[in-house]
């Protein structure tokens, strides 16, 4: 989600005192606003290190360990792809190609609209399922590129 | 005493402290062990594997930094089975790092010229990398004695190397990710200003997001170069230059007196300092100042021949004839109208023989140092305690368990002090600030209190007050030890906590806690440069901090005591040794009649009784005809800063001007004779630091043209005057005749001094110093304590013209606002707004709204822009808050050979604000 560039300081803040965990931690800080606004821009770092009277730069050593803290604003939807063993042998090539030619990328990304990104994942865990994509965290297994093709249409028509 | 642990490395019996690690007790045996990402001072941290060992009965190979001793353990450090273990270990290190140059084969054969026969690329040779012939990895690797089947290619990370900062460079191509430098920034300077960023196999060393170290809090100390065991991190200047030798000395930039080891190249240029690690007064650490600022000796525009001016233009001469014109100058000269003022950069052997020169060969008492600006924070304590100088250790500061820092810019003006602040802090004690302005120290303050401008005795009054009313002092020191206890109480009647609150602008219950910290904790230090006062208003402020630090029993203890924060590097041994207007060596007064008697039987002469000028009175001296010839030994800001008045213009009235100077200047243009004065890396001779420690320098640079040591000089000049007693041939003979004439000096000698300093007073032979002062009790010198004295009107530092007072700060970094870094002819440089914090009533007399953009003028024409921002603040008081880069970068273009000396400090000045107009 957008937050206006005026109130982004006071967003953080706010999702930085009402945590519910008992213990607060750079971590637990920076999961906050990320489950608040989606992702870490330059003033997430910056308020956390004030708020846990740190230096910016050990909170950057934290946020930059974990693959999931992202650092620029996200796509409206997410399209994960699974390209592990299973799916690849059931056709996530032919998925994956079929999704990039629709969103008009190539490999992983952002559309240059933003409406949606692509990511590549190693395992959904759903292998009976194969081949799997999950939309915006919502698991579609067995799918082929007609199904995919249904799916992203869906998205650019904004019924998802 | 910890106990002791018996245990078995390869063989040989060791005592280790229990608690210790193997690695550490191994070293301490004298035996070796290979490790990269250990360091001696630093937590162990276990990632390199390097130094795995066996123990006897333990499965595996544990790492021997952070395998605790044990009774009885058996140790092998070399064994095949870890030797194996170790190359495969190195084999994966060096698969990310260019490795041509650590296992070839030619490496003891090659000379710097020979051309490389190892089949490796020209970018991946030994040559080009900065530490080649200095690395600890490629040492490590030639112990390994590795096999020559690595195979030379290794996964390049193919990184843009870090150019763009001032001073440093860094090249992550080289990194293996140790993370000493991380961790030093950490542990150590308590600055966190780099950090490891990713993860896994990705992960390096760098800020958050990658910025410059202008924005992430580095204070540039190079204490990461000094860590780093590759080429990864390494100064820019002399980068490539190759030394030949290395000669401990000590820095000449503040009174921490660092010890390092200078690194000579062979065209005898100054190329590299490191600092020592086993040195009592910095512990490893240096700051800027001693890391980046030295090269100032290097420089080609030093004076190397004297200079006399004939019909107002200045004429090279020979040394001997300098000295000679000089000489027959001064003979007519005699008296009261002449004076001395010697440098703080000096030696005590300079300094001694200066003071001895105007005294004995030119009778009269005017000799002084020109760092000399604050006398009070001295003279106080030698009215109130007995001993001028400050109480305790600087590094026991690390364990007391409060800290008062008054009116101190330390992060610049003595940095390595600031160390065992934060670390302090950082392991809980509480730390309470009293500055206008925002310092490094204020970020760390438990407490940070900003008193109404000319109110901080008041404030620190009213603590007293709050200590003595609710029963928190030193019962048995105020009763049994103190003398005047009454006439202090009496005192602090008229200082109730309502009126202390009106007159300072602080709340009472900040003043009330910061009072119980100070007097709750069983050890309290006080740490005071007083940079923000009127001279009027120090001496009774220096007084309420003794009084603070007696009525709270913290006199006589480590980690207590007084640490006066004063600027020159020497100003202390300066003193000792009577370069001061009103005492003799060994703080004899000049009218006691004893004490000059006593000197009168050593040097001979009759001696002045009229103590002379100070620095302050200076000006109107030369400019009432008081003093018609100075003889000025060293540049320093004051002549040119306003500290003491137009100083420098006055010169132009003088008869005669005598300079001993490194470079020319403003000074040496207005002397008639300019003599060239050696450096302190070109000399002999002993500093005392900050905390009493005689310490000595040795020549590190050979001679290069007739510039002198300033003793040799003065010595020649009084000869040729006929005074007697100026006969020496060494440095050493010099000190000789200090120890014997300064008692607290007499057990000092140079061979004592080889090794480490010595904390005065030494009294004899076996004596090793006194590290804490009135340690051994007080005998008859009873410590006083002073009432309380509150100006009636204090100074008032503005004016109609200016009428605001601007207290402006900086700090290593802030959080919220970002530096906005930017690159300027190819260099980082910071370009962001500032925020100048006002009083909404005073804005509003001047018609300005939050948020607009205004300039701030000064009484000396400085001019500051920023957006205005309205806070707490006092009435009458602008802040604003720079960053210490601002600083950085422009030390590292300036184009001044000595701009450390230059270097602005951040008194309050006398402001008008005005609207900018756009």
């Amino acid at each position: 989600m957008t937050v206006p560039s005026g109130e982004i300081h006071s967003v953080i803040q706010d999702a930085l005192s009402t945590q519910k965990h008992p213990t607060v931690t750079v971590l637990s800080s920076l999961l906050a606003i990320q489950d608040r606004i989606g992702y870490l821009p330059d003033e997430a770092i910056e308020e956390t290190a004030s708020f846990m009277r740190t230096s910016v730069n050990d909170v950057w050593g934290v946020a930059s360990f974990y693959k999931n803290f992202r650092f620029e604003l996200p796509a409206t939807h997410i399209v994960e792809v699974c390209w592990g063993p299973t799916c690849s042998l059931l056709g996530a090539t032919k998925v994956i190609q079929k999704i990039q030619s629709l969103l008009g990328i190539s490999g992983e990304g952002d559309t240059p609209d933003r409406r949606a990104t692509l990511r590549y994942n190693t395992c959904l865990g759903a292998c009976a399922q194969a081949p799997v994509v999950s939309i915006d965290h919502d698991l579609k297994g067995r799918v082929d590129s007609e199904r995919v093709a249904a799916e992203i249409h869906d998205i650019f028509n904004d019924k998802v | 005493m910890s106990s002791k642990v018996n245990l078995t490395i390869d063989g040989v019996d060791v005592k280790a402290d229990a608690g210790a690690n193997i690695l550490q007790a191994a070293i301490d045996a004298g035996l070796y062990v290979p490790y990269l990402c250990y360091y001696p001072g630093m937590k162990s941290f276990g990632a390199c594997r390097m130094c795995v060992v066996e123990v006897e009965g333990v499965r595996g190979s544990p790492a021997s930094c952070t395998t605790p001793v044990a009774e009885g353990m058996v140790v092998n450090t070399n064994s095949s089975d870890v030797r194996d273990l170790r190359k495969g270990v190195m084999d994966l290190l060096i698969s990310e790092h260019p490795h041509g140059c650590l296992n070839c084969h030619r490496i003891d054969l090659c000379g710097p010229s020979d051309i490389c026969l190892r089949h490796v690329s020209v970018t991946d040779r030994c040559v080009t990398c900065p530490k080649n012939e200095r690395c600890e990895l490629k040492d490590t690797v030639r112990y390994l004695e590795m096999d020559l089947d690595t195979p030379l290619t290794y996964n390049n990370r193919h990184l843009p190397q870090a150019v763009d900062d001032p001073l440093w460079e860094m090249d992550l191509n080289l990194c293996i990710v140790c993370g000493r430098c991380v961790r030093a920034c950490d542990e150590i300077r308590g600055d966190n200003a780099l950090t490891f960023t990713d993860r896994a196999g990705r992960s390096l060393i760098g800020t958050s997001q990658g910025t410059s170290l202008l924005e992430s809090g580095c204070e540039f100390c190079g204490a990461c170069i000094d860590v780093c065991p590759t080429g990864a991190l390494v100064e820019r200047e002399h980068k490539w230059d190759k030394a030949v030798k290395s000669v401990p000395s000590i820095c000449p930039h503040c009174p921490v007196g660092c010890r390092m080891n200078l690194e000579v190249d062979k065209r005898d240029r100054l190329i590299r300092s490191t600092p020592d690690i086993h040195s009592q007064s910095n512990k490893g650490q240096v700051c800027f100042k001693g890391k980046f600022g030295l090269d100032f000796v290097n420089n080609k525009k030093r004076l190397r021949k004297p200079l006399v001016k004939v019909k107002g233009v200045h004429k090279e001469t020979s040394l001997d004839e300098a000295i000679n014109y000089t000489a027959e100058m001064l003979s007519g000269k005699t008296g009261d109208k002449f004076g001395v003022l010697a440098s703080p950069r000096g030696t005590n052997e300079d300094n001694y023989l200066a003071q001895k020169f105007a005294r004995v060969a030119m009778g009269t008492n005017n000799i002084n140092v020109s760092s000399s600006l604050r006398p009070e924070l001295f003279s106080v304590m030698g009215d109130m305690l007995g001993y001028q100088a400050g109480t305790n250790r600087i590094w026991d500061l690390e364990s007391s368990g409060a800290i008062l820092v008054v009116s101190s810019n330390v992060t610049e003006a003595q940095n390595v002090v600031a160390i065992p602040v934060k670390r302090a802090v950082k392991s809980g004690s509480n730390l309470v600030v009293i500055d206008q302005r925002e310092t490094e120290l204020t970020r760390f303050a438990t407490i940070w209190l900003r008193p109404k401008p000319g109110s901080e005795t008041v404030l620190i009054g009213g603590m007293i007050r709050v200590i003595i009313d609710e029963s928190l002092d030193d019962h048995q020191m105020l009763s049994e030890t103190c003398k005047n206890v009454d006439q202090l109480k009496n005192s602090l009647w008229n200082l109730d906590l309502i009126k202390v609150e009106s007159i300072t602008g602080i709340a009472s219950s900040e003043i009330q806690s910061a009072a119980r910290m100070l007097a709750t904790s069983s050890t309290s230090a006080f740490l005071y440069a007083l940079e923000t006062l009127t001279p009027n208003a120090r001496k009774s402020c220096v007084e309420a901090l003794v009084n603070m630090a007696l009525v709270t029993g913290n006199v006589g203890k480590p980690s207590t005591g007084l640490y006066p924060l004063f600027g020159g590097a020497n100003e202390q041994g300066s003193r000792d040794v009577g370069c001061v207007p009103d005492f003799l060596p060994g703080y004899r007064s000049v009218n006691d009649f004893e004490a000059r008697n006593s000197f009168q039987e050593i040097w001979q002469v009759d001696l002045p009784e009229k103590p002379g000028y100070s620095l302050n009175q200076l000006e109107n001296a030369i400019r009432s005809k008081k003093i018609t010839s100075l003889q000025i030994i060293g540049d320093s800001p004051n002549f040119t800063n306003g500290e003491i008045g137009d100083f420098i213009n006055a010169l132009e009235l003088l008869d005669f001007l005598v300079v001993h100077s490194t470079f020319e200047n403003e000074l040496t243009r207005r002397a008639d004779v300019v003599l060239p004065s050696a450096t302190f890396a070109d000399k002999e001779g002993t500093y005392t630091n900050m905390e009493r420690r005689v310490q000595i320098l040795n020549p590190v640079l050979g001679p290069k043209g007739d510039e002198e040591t300033d003793w040799w000089i003065i010595s020649q000049i009084a000869n040729r005057m006929g005074a007697k007693g100026f006969s020496y041939t060494s440095s050493e003979e010099v000190f000789q005749e200090i120890c014997d004439s300064v008692h607290v000096y007499k057990g000092i000698s140079y061979d004592r001094l080889k090794n480490d300093g010595i904390q005065w007073p030494c009294l004899e032979e076996g004596d090793s110093g006194t590290p804490t002062l009135y340690e051994g009790g007080w005998g008859d010198q009873r410590p006083r304590l002073s009432p309380i004295e509150v100006l009636d009107s204090p100074d008032d530092l503005s004016g109609t013209d200016y009428p605001l007072v601007l207290a402006k700060g900086r700090v290593l970094h802030q959080d919220q606002r970002p530096a906005g870094v930017s690159l300027k002819d190819k260099r980082n440089v910071i370009s962001r707004d500032e925020v100048v914090e006002m009083n909404s009533l005073d804005a509003r007399n001047l018609g300005i709204t939050e948020g607009e953009r205004v300039e701030i003028i000064s009484s000396s024409r400085q001019r500051l822009s920023g957006l205005v921002q309205f806070t707490g603040s006092h009435k009458g008081v602008v802040y604003t808050t720079a960053l210490f880069g601002e600083i950085v970068t422009e030390l590292d273009q300036s184009t001044d050979p000595d701009p450390i000396l230059k270097l602005e400090e951040l008194p309050l000045v006398a402001v008008r604000v005005e609207k900018t107009s756009s």
